[in-house]
Parts: structure tokens; C-alpha cells; sequence
């Protein structure tokens, strides 16, 4: 099949959707498809701007392109799915959450004007079609799908997205804790760090880059944590895939998040994941006491859950391997499988 | 934001005014309502106006006077308005008024027809055929107007708005649900043998089918002769019930006016079956009929309107036909044999008022429809704006697919 794979791009921004897509062609097109990455560079304010953003996609011609039809495409995150085809699947990543579950909150982005609320209902509006019209309709996790039957009544099956193929190996359990992922407040590295200034034994890497950065480095100082927090930056593979190996654990605990590949990098290296309860959803895999650990969203609560870690290797390795063997379950085959059904 | 709100309410004794009286607090967790005093007008901030317009010219004519002066959203609880306009023109003894609707509805024949009824040579036509001339003309084209937006409840009164001409926002949201007294629902319920009790809520007039609700009656207590029939709500005048019952030789008809909130709920879950006729109906949605879901009553309705809406699993739906009454006794007898069928419907009732009715997400439906009325116009123009500006920049001059595919994605309007 000739299949277009539909992803925005904010330009100069290259995060876990991005990487999704790009593994989702590779693979497509590792099985004999014929495969091609459609983008769009999109962004979302001021105001009215993430509509009339999210209609450029209304008006793209996938039906064919040269000559020759597209058969399929397959759209990804908001307003990919604006797009308009015969067949098309969403595998979606995520909606507009500021119009939906951040709205009202300090993430969110329309104020109470009766214009910014409209604004709102009308991305709700958009994605009832343009989502209802979907000839199938997924969801790359749990906490993604039932946002969508909670928020417009639209039901999608979950397929969960493998993570991105690096060197995963597990070479010991070295005395820090990994956090991957881009630094912005989502994210809550912000508790690795309260958690470091309640736990004085406690180190940490943090691999990312992004706009919290700078907050999350005077926050070190002021914690005076220095030489136990080391801000890596952006890493190519070969180091990420390094970190993974040795680290004692993985902390990742973004508020409510859609999917969160880091536990499936995570227990791929055999490394347990420290998690809170809001977390959305990594709660799909990460088990309290079986392949990581659950708690509240406080430094302290996630200090203490270190602390275990660092004083109980045995549970370290077992939950670990635990949570490999979950891991391994998710497949591109598998996915692929549903995505074409 | 801050919604100026129109309704009849407690102590009027109307189904909209108990309506609105569930509703209200619902909406007040949610948004900043001002109530609006019969009379007056919206205050000057209100974001935006909510009027509930029914058929009953006292209860809804200044709501409609209001609606003339600043348009807004109008919850159409009647599709059929012909009583209200007959009251806002003729009550008002503005006979040109009511020609001008007439004609509006229906052309010059309409007109002529009007003046029939002015001279007295023809019937009343909101009394005798209302149901041909809905007269909701005037209301529709105000609810159209920027800063508006029509709210019904049923896909029926959808349908015939739409088929009226109307091309404004519309929101269909069910009508909410009550919550159930906890200690009826809590009540098991259990037929007494061979005494089925059938229950009638609402007011008691022809087009509630009472006469054919009687004379199925008649045929229940030929099998069941302990069968009884509550017939609760005010009698229209002349409607005669009494000599209606006298003449059918009828026992076991009890009769109940108009009752509180609290009675009316004991009342209903004493019965064992539930039956709600209408024909003509005026596109409303039964209020007597959601409370008797709400209680898992087993419910009979006519096969109109909005009640054709209705699963097959939670109501028994009675053709309005020459055999009507007919197809009524045997419902009742089913229903009064059945143990099963009673169960089957009271489970399903339950879980279709939860799925459909929930007061809450009618709410959520509210400000959403509220939200979009308020603000929605500004949003429309400055993304058309935008696109079109764009498009002209570039030398697109025929626009017409770049507003196919707007309105394909509800930007458009």
C-alpha cells in the first residue's frame, strides 16, 4: 500500500510524537509498504490561530499524489486529523489538551472571555468531525483513549507504540536515578530535584533539553545540590542507551501524560520506574512494587521511594526484569497489525 | 460568564418552571445565571441570553417580548407555538399581528385563514389544528440571529426546525433527568396479583388520549377486574371526565389534581405500568415520562414525536390508529402478565436515563451551547478572516472550496 503518515512539525522542536511518526514509517516501509512522512509546521496561538493552523491540513490533497493514489493515511497528533482522506486511521497521540483537560489550569491557554471560550468549543467542534470521520480510530494508550470517550464520546482501541530502538542493555545498577525527557513543567522534574534536597545520599542525570531548563537549574542551586544533579542536556542515542544501562532506576512523572515512552526504554535496560499517582499514562505499566514504584506527587514521597531503591538492590533487579518482560510485549508487529485492520 | 436567564419558575405551576428549577443549580456551579424577573430585560453585561420558550402565552409571552429586544439562545421546549403567538397578537388584540404569522407560515391561504378565525367563521385554530401551523416562524428566525442558538430536546423538534428553514446553531440536549427519591427506588417493586394499577400523570385532555386510555382500560378490567387506573393532573375545562368514565360504566378510575413534587413521586412509583399519550403532539418531551424512566417504571407512549425516540426496550410505543385503544389493552396486558417484560424494561430504563438524562452532562451540554452562542460569532469571523485574507493575498478568487472545507469542519459557521 501507498501510505501517507501525517504528523505536525513545530519547527525546531523534536519530541516523542515526532520520533513516533518517523519509527512509523520506517516500519511501514520495513514491510513492504510504500511510506512517506507528510508535515505541517503548526503552532497554536495567538487566539484563533490554532484553528486556522489546524485548517491548513483540511485543505491538503492526500487522495493521490503524481498520478498514483495514497491508499491510506494514517494521522497522529492534533490537527494531523484534520486531514481529509477516504481512509484514514488515526493513531492518535494526543488532542489540543489546552482545550481539554489543561484548560483551567496553569498549562492551559484560553482565558474566560466569552471569545476564548467559544475558541475552545470550537477545537472541540473540529475534532468531533474531523476524529468521527476517521474510518478507524486508535489510541496510543489507555489514559489517551479514555480522554476521548470522556471528552467527545468517541471510542478508540489502544495500540501502544514500541519505543525507538536504541542499544538497550542493562550493565549494572549504578547509584543514580535517569529522568529523559524534554524539560518543560509538564514534565515535574522539578520533584526529582525537591526529592534530591530531601534525600541527601540521592544523584541523578537529567538527559533533555527545553524552555524549563533554566528554572530547573536555579532550583538545583537553590536546593544546593550540586555535584548530585547533572543536567546532560540533549545525548545522542549511544549515551542515552549508556544511562539507561547503568542507571539504578528511571524517575519520569509528567502530569497526566498521553503515553510516555521512557518506562518501555526503562524496562527494556531492566531499570524499574519511579512514578506518582497522577501520572496518566505510565500508570498502564508501571505497577507499584512489581516494576517500579508509585507515589504522591511531593519531593519527599519520592525521596523515601529512592531511598528504597538505593537500600533494596534485589527488588531493583526483580522489578526491572519485570517490567522487561511487559515491555517486550509491545511490538511494531502488533501495531502495525491493528493499525491495518 | 454571565448568562441572563428567562424561564418560568416555581411557584408557576409549569413542567418548564420544574424544569428549570432542576436545572438551575446545575448551571450555577458552572456559570455566573442571573435570573431575569417576568418583565424586565437582560442586564447590560450578560454575556449572553437563555430563554425557555414553551406554548403557554402567561407563562412565555414576555419571555418572547424579551427575545424581540436582544436575540439570544432559546431552549424550544415546544415545537408547536400557535397558543403563544394567539396570545402575544390576539390576546394583545393585535389582529394584524396574528394575520402576519399566519401568512408567514403559510402564504396568503394562511392568511385568509387567519381572518376566518377573526370573524369567528372559522374554529380556533390553536384549539383544532395547531399542530398544522406551529407558528414557531417569529422565534426560530430571532434564535438565528448572531448571539443565538436553539436548544431542543429530540431529534424530532431538530428535524422540523431545520425543515422550517432554520439555519442557526442548534444544540440537541436531552431533557435532564430528576434524581430519584432514594427511598422509592430503594422500594422493590412487585405487581399485587391480578391488581395492576396503572398510573396517567399530566394534565387530562383529548390530546393526552385520555378518552382512548379509558377505553383500553375498559378492556384491562374485563381480564383484570381488580385493575386500577390514577389519573393525576388538572382536567381541562369541558373535558368531561367524569361523564366519560360514567359512560363507559368504568370502575377503579382514581382520580388525583394536581399534586406536590414529593406526592407526585410517591404516586408514580405505586403504579405499576406508566402510560403517557399524545396526539397531536406539539414536539415536547414528557417530563412526567422521564420521571417514570427515572423510577424504572414500565412506560407506554405514543408512537409520535419525540417518543418514537425512545429504545423499544424502555417503552411500548402505541400507534395512533383507528386501533388505538385496542393496541393500548393489550400493552397493558402484557405488561400486567409479563413479570419479565416489567423487569427487562425497568432495567433498561435505568440505564438509558443514565446514559441520556444525566443531569450533570446536560449541564456540561449547556455551557457548551452557551459558550459557543456567546463567543462563537467573534471566533467564526476571525478565522474566515484570516482564510480569506490569506486566499485573496495569494489571487484565489473563487472561494468556494476553501468554504466547502470550512464548513466541513464547522469553522464556516
Amino acid at each position: 500500500m501507498r501510505i501517507a503518515v501525517c504528523s505536525p512539525q513545530v519547527p525546531f522542536s523534536h519530541g516523542g510524537a515526532e520520533v513516533l511518526a518517523e519509527q512509523l514509517v520506517d516500519e511501514l516501509n520495513s514491510r513492504e509498504h510504500e511510506t512517506a512522512l507528510v508535515t505541517v509546521p503548526f503552532k497554536w496561538y495567538p487566539g484563533e490561530r490554532v484553528l486556522t493552523q489546524a485548517f491548513l491540513w483540511r485543505l491538503l490533497d492526500l487522495e493521490e499524489t503524481d498520478g498514483r493514489p495514497i491508499d491510506l493515511v494514517i494521522a497522529t497528533k492534533f490537527p494531523s486529523y484534520v486531514v481529509r482522506h477516504p481512509r484514514k486511521v488515526v493513531w492518535l497521540v494526543h488532542q489540543f489538551r489546552q482545550a481539554y483537560d489543561l484548560d483551567r489550569t496553569e498549562l492551559g491557554q484560553f482565558g474566560e472571555s466569552p471569545e476564548d471560550r467559544a475558541l475552545r468549543r470550537a477545537v472541540h467542534r473540529l475534532d468531533r468531525e474531523t476524529l468521527g470521520e476517521a474510518t478507524r480510530l486508535c489510541a496510543i494508550s489507555r489514559n489517551v483513549a479514555d480522554r476521548l470517550r470522556g471528552a467527545l464520546g468517541l471510542e478508540a482501541e489502544v495500540v501502544l507504540p514500541p519505543p525507538q530502538e536504541l542499544d538497550f542493555r542493562c550493565d549494572g545498577y549504578e547509584g543514580f536515578f535517569l529522568s529523559v525527557g524534554r524539560l518543560d513543567r509538564a514534565k515535574r522534574i522539578d520533584l526529582l530535584l525537591d526529592a534530591l534536597a530531601a534525600e541527601p545520599e540521592l544523584h541523578c542525570v537529567v538527559a533533555g533539553d527545553g524552555p524549563d531548563r533554566p528554572r530547573l537549574e536555579e532550583l538545583a542551586r537553590r536546593h544546593g545540590l550540586d555535584g548530585r544533579v547533572r543536567f546532560a542536556g540533549r545525548i545522542d542515542r549511544e549515551e542515552l542507551a549508556d544511562l539507561y544501562a547503568r542507571c539504578l532506576a528511571v524517575f519520569y512523572a509528567p502530569v497526566d501524560e498521553d503515553y510516555g515512552m521512557v518506562p518501555y526504554e526503562a524496562f527494556l535496560s531492566e531499570k524499574p520506574v519511579v512514578t506518582t499517582t497522577d501520572a496518566g499514562g505510565p500508570l498502564d505499566v508501571v505497577a507499584d512494587r512489581t516494576t517500579g514504584l508509585v507515589c504522591a506527587p511531593r519531593g519527599q514521597e519520592i525521596a523515601d521511594a529512592c531511598r528504597f531503591l538505593l537500600d533494596h538492590p534485589d527488588d531493583v533487579r526483580a522489578w526491572g526484569q519485570a517490567g522487561k518482560a511487559v515491555a517486550e510485549q509491545v511490538t511494531w508487529d502488533h501495531a502495525i497489525d491493528r493499525l491495518l485492520a | 460568564m454571565k448568562v441572563a436567564y428567562f424561564s418560568p419558575l416555581p411557584p408557576e405551576r409549569t413542567g418548564i418552571s420544574e424544569y428549570s428549577e432542576l436545572l438551575l443549580p446545575e448551571l450555577r456551579e458552572r456559570l455566573d445565571v442571573q435570573i431575569v424577573a417576568r418583565g424586565q430585560t437582560a442586564p447590560r453585561d450578560a454575556d449572553v441570553c437563555l430563554y425557555h420558550v414553551g406554548n403557554n402565552p402567561d407563562a412565555h409571552g414576555w419571555i418572547v417580548e424579551a427575545l424581540r429586544k436582544r436575540p439570544g439562545v432559546v431552549v424550544l421546549h415546544d415545537f408547536v407555538l400557535h397558543h403563544l403567538v394567539a396570545g402575544l397578537t390576539l390576546g394583545q388584540r393585535d389582529g394584524e399581528g396574528y394575520l402576519g404569522a399566519m401568512q408567514r407560515e403559510a402564504g396568503v391561504p394562511g392568511r385568509l385563514l387567519a381572518h376566518g378565525v377573526l370573524d369567528g367563521v372559522v374554529p380556533p385554530l390553536w384549539e383544532v389544528r395547531p399542530e398544522d401551523f406551529p407558528l414557531a416562524g417569529e422565534v426560530l428566525e430571532h434564535a438565528a440571529k448572531p448571539g443565538g442558538g436553539l436548544i431542543v430536546h429530540s431529534r424530532y423538534v431538530a428535524e422540523r426546525a431545520l425543515a422550517s428553514g432554520y439555519d442557526g446553531r442548534l444544540w440537541r440536549i436531552p431533557h435532564p433527568a430528576w434524581p430519584a427519591p432514594r427511598d422509592l427506588v430503594a422500594q422493590s417493586h412487585k405487581l399485587r396479583p391480578g391488581e395492576p394499577l396503572v398510573g396517567c400523570f399530566g394534565n387530562l385532555n383529548a390530546s393526552k388520549r385520555i378518552p382512548q386510555l379509558l377505553e383500553a382500560f375498559a378492556r384491562l378490567r374485563s381480564t383484570y377486574p381488580a385493575a386500577r387506573l390514577l389519573l393525576v393532573g388538572a382536567e381541562a375545562p369541558g373535558f368531561d371526565l367524569a361523564g366519560r368514565v360514567a359512560g363507559l360504566g368504568l370502575e377503579g378510575v382514581e382520580r388525583e389534581d394536581y399534586v406536590d413534587e414529593e406526592r407526585l413521586w410517591s404516586l408514580m412509583a405505586a403504579c405499576d405500568v406508566c402510560v403517557s399519550l399524545r396526539s397531536p403532539t406539539m414536539g415536547e418531551t414528557s417530563g412526567s415520562a422521564i420521571r417514570a424512566l427515572v423510577l424504572g417504571r414500565p412506560l407506554v407512549v405514543s408512537d409520535v414525536g419525540a417518543f418514537q425516540e425512545l429504545p423499544d426496550e424502555v417503552a411500548l410505543k402505541i400507534p395512533v390508529d383507528e386501533h388505538e385503544a385496542e393496541t393500548l389493552a393489550r400493552a397493558l396486558e402484557l405488561l400486567a402478565e409479563n413479570e419479565a417484560a416489567r423487569e427487562a424494561m425497568s432495567t433498561a430504563a435505568g440505564e438509558y436515563v443514565a446514559r441520556e438524562h444525566d443531569l450533570g452532562r446536560v449541564a456540561e451540554a449547556y455551557v457548551a451551547a452557551l459558550e459557543e452562542a456567546a463567543g462563537g460569532d467573534a471566533v467564526r469571523d476571525t478565522v474566515v478572516g484570516e482564510i480569506a485574507n490569506a486566499a485573496a493575498a495569494v489571487g484565489i478568487d473563487d472561494p468556494s472550496e476553501l468554504a466547502a472545507r470550512l464548513n466541513e469542519v464547522r469553522l464556516g459557521g
